[in-house]
């Protein structure tokens, strides 16, 4: 299967105190991929970076099979962005700013838009000055899933909605991937809400990819372990180590890549397995960045 | 897709546009406003006539600057609000979205334009002239528009350009008024002005602003 996203070594300097080092993102056709990241960590850099809004001092960018930036004007019409912010024409009303999106692309699909925005009820007339982040949020979704987009690159689309507004968003969009073969994009720093929709996560912190991996991998491969007679200095293990804490007379571990099979390992160096503990996807993201940033002795 | 745009930049500037109309149409009857019928009139109070005419026709290309600077910035506008985002997301190769923008701002630029030449003919009719005096409303109207399309276009560009772009014009335009300080308080400047050499290549053939001097004349001889 071929990556509707790829990029190899990407390298981006945003004055002194910030850079994107060597991001290879690999995003599967169809995938629907989890962009997590804490704040200021570089996510909505790299999706302007994808999007060729910005030019990146090294690497490659391919999306959808083509070479960004020299083909961004065929790349952007099969695909839907929805910005962080929202930067449609605030002078517009919604029916105004409809046409004005519309006529940018050849297959947007208009009943299907009407029918959203009845579904989403934002009112026609309305100037977009004067809609609710809510109403603005759903029209910017209404506008990329008419584009019957083959990416949709979603910065953050929920961020500062209320929940009824978020699940009506999710709705549409699982509703839009369930019709076709779309790649979804999707940054955020809900886990929780990614959680719930996507099938691979990528995990960006202080500018560097720290995992990429399938959600379920993410999801079951991250345990917290309570080990009795844990050997001083740890030398190759068949799991990745995140963190390392005393507790007691006890350590706690977290690791990565668990599999049942790898309880031998600690009879093997002589300690004792007490607990197992499954991490949510949150206390994961957590404790990933944490490794990430003082990597486990 | 140009439609659209133009709709959209119409909306965004329908009420300076509407204004500069006003101004357009205005101009040429207020150069008349002392007129009447100098059929049979004094060949002096015809002389007065058309130098207070000729007094209102300098205004012209003030308002040919004003359409210039008030469209030029205001394509630009909406998109600098957004910071470009929704443009640069927009499946339109940059040269064409910015050829796009500047057919729509030229476009309404012939809003004012239209205005002026209605204006003008309105005005030729509403006079009896003497003999050897003529009107000259389409030359005016012609050359009207050229003068809003070079300062749109010079606005546009400014508008379009970078922040560092535009920068650089600033220092430039300081640096010059600043040589001008440094030569006066040396006195080694001999007279000579860097300022005013800047300006004279500016407004004169075949400087960018060359086309705003001159007469504006709506009557003359």
């Amino acid at each position: 299967m071929s990556n509707a996203i790829e990029t190899r070594d990407l390298v981006y300097r945003a004055g002194k105190n910030f850079e994107l080092r060597d991001v290879s993102l690999h995003v599967r056709e169809g995938a629907i991929y989890g962009f997590l990241g804490p704040n200021g960590s570089g996510k909505t850099t790299t999706i302007r970076l994808l999007l060729g809004m910005l030019r990146p001092a090294k690497g490659t960018i391919t999306i959808l099979g083509r070479q960004v930036p020299d083909e961004i004007a065929r790349i952007m019409l099969h695909t839907g962005y929805v910005p962080e912010r929202p930067h449609l024409y605030p002078y517009l009303t919604v029916e105004q700013a409809i046409r004005y999106h519309a006529a940018f692309y050849d297959g947007f699909d208009t009943a299907y838009a009407d029918e959203l925005r009845r579904s989403f009820t934002v009112p026609l007339a309305q100037k977009l000055a004067s809609l609710s982040k809510g109403e603005m949020g759903k029209l910017h979704i209404l506008l990329v899933l008419a584009q019957r987009p083959n990416l949709l690159v979603l910065d953050e689309p929920t961020d500062g909605l209320d929940p009824v507004v978020r699940r009506d968003v999710l709705s549409a969009l699982l509703d839009f991937c369930s019709q076709g073969t779309a790649t979804v994009f999707i940054s955020s720093h809900l886990v929780h809400e990614l959680e719930r929709i996507c099938d691979w996560v990528g995990v960006l912190d202080g500018g560097k990819l720290v995992v990429e991996l399938p959600m379920h991998g993410f999801k079951n491969g991250i345990k917290r372990i309570r080990v009795a007679h844990a050997p001083s200095l740890v030398g190759d293990t068949p799991f990745v180590m995140l963190a390392r804490e005393m507790s007691g007379l006890e350590q706690v571990w977290v690791v990565r890549g668990w599999q049942a099979p790898m309880a031998q390992w600690f009879e093997g160096v002589g300690a004792t397995v007490r607990e197992i503990v499954d991490l949510d996807l949150e206390e994961g993201f957590v404790e990933l960045l944490r490794s990430s940033r003082t990597p486990a002795s | 897709m140009f439609r659209q745009i133009l709709r959209s930049q119409w909306l965004a500037l329908r009420l300076p546009v509407a204004l500069l109309a006003v101004l357009g149409f205005a101009l040429p009857l207020l150069t008349v406003t002392y007129g009447g019928a100098l059929e049979n009139a004094p060949s002096a109070t015809v002389a007065q006539w058309l130098f207070a005419s000729q007094k209102i026709g300098i205004l012209i290309p003030g308002l040919a600057l004003l359409v210039g600077l008030l469209l030029g910035i205001g394509t630009w506008a909406p998109d600098h609000a957004g910071k470009h985002v929704y443009a640069l997301s927009l499946p339109v190769p940059r040269p064409m979205y910015v050829l796009l923008r500047f057919a729509a701002g030229a476009t309404l630029v012939a809003v004012p334009v239209l205005a002026l030449g209605i204006g003008s003919t309105v005005a030729v009719l509403a006079v009896k002239l003497p003999s050897g005096i003529h009107a000259y409303p389409a030359q005016l109207t012609l050359r009207f528009a050229m003068a809003c399309l070079v300062c749109f276009a010079i606005f546009f560009a400014i508008s379009i350009s970078t922040r560092r772009a535009a920068l650089a014009v600033l220092g430039l335009l300081g640096g010059v008024l600043l040589a001008d300080l440094v030569l006066a308080a040396l006195s080694i400047s001999g007279g000579a002005s860097v300022t005013e050499s800047v300006i004279y290549l500016l407004t004169n053939w075949p400087g960018p602003l060359a086309i705003l001097m001159g007469r504006w004349a709506l009557f003359d001889v």
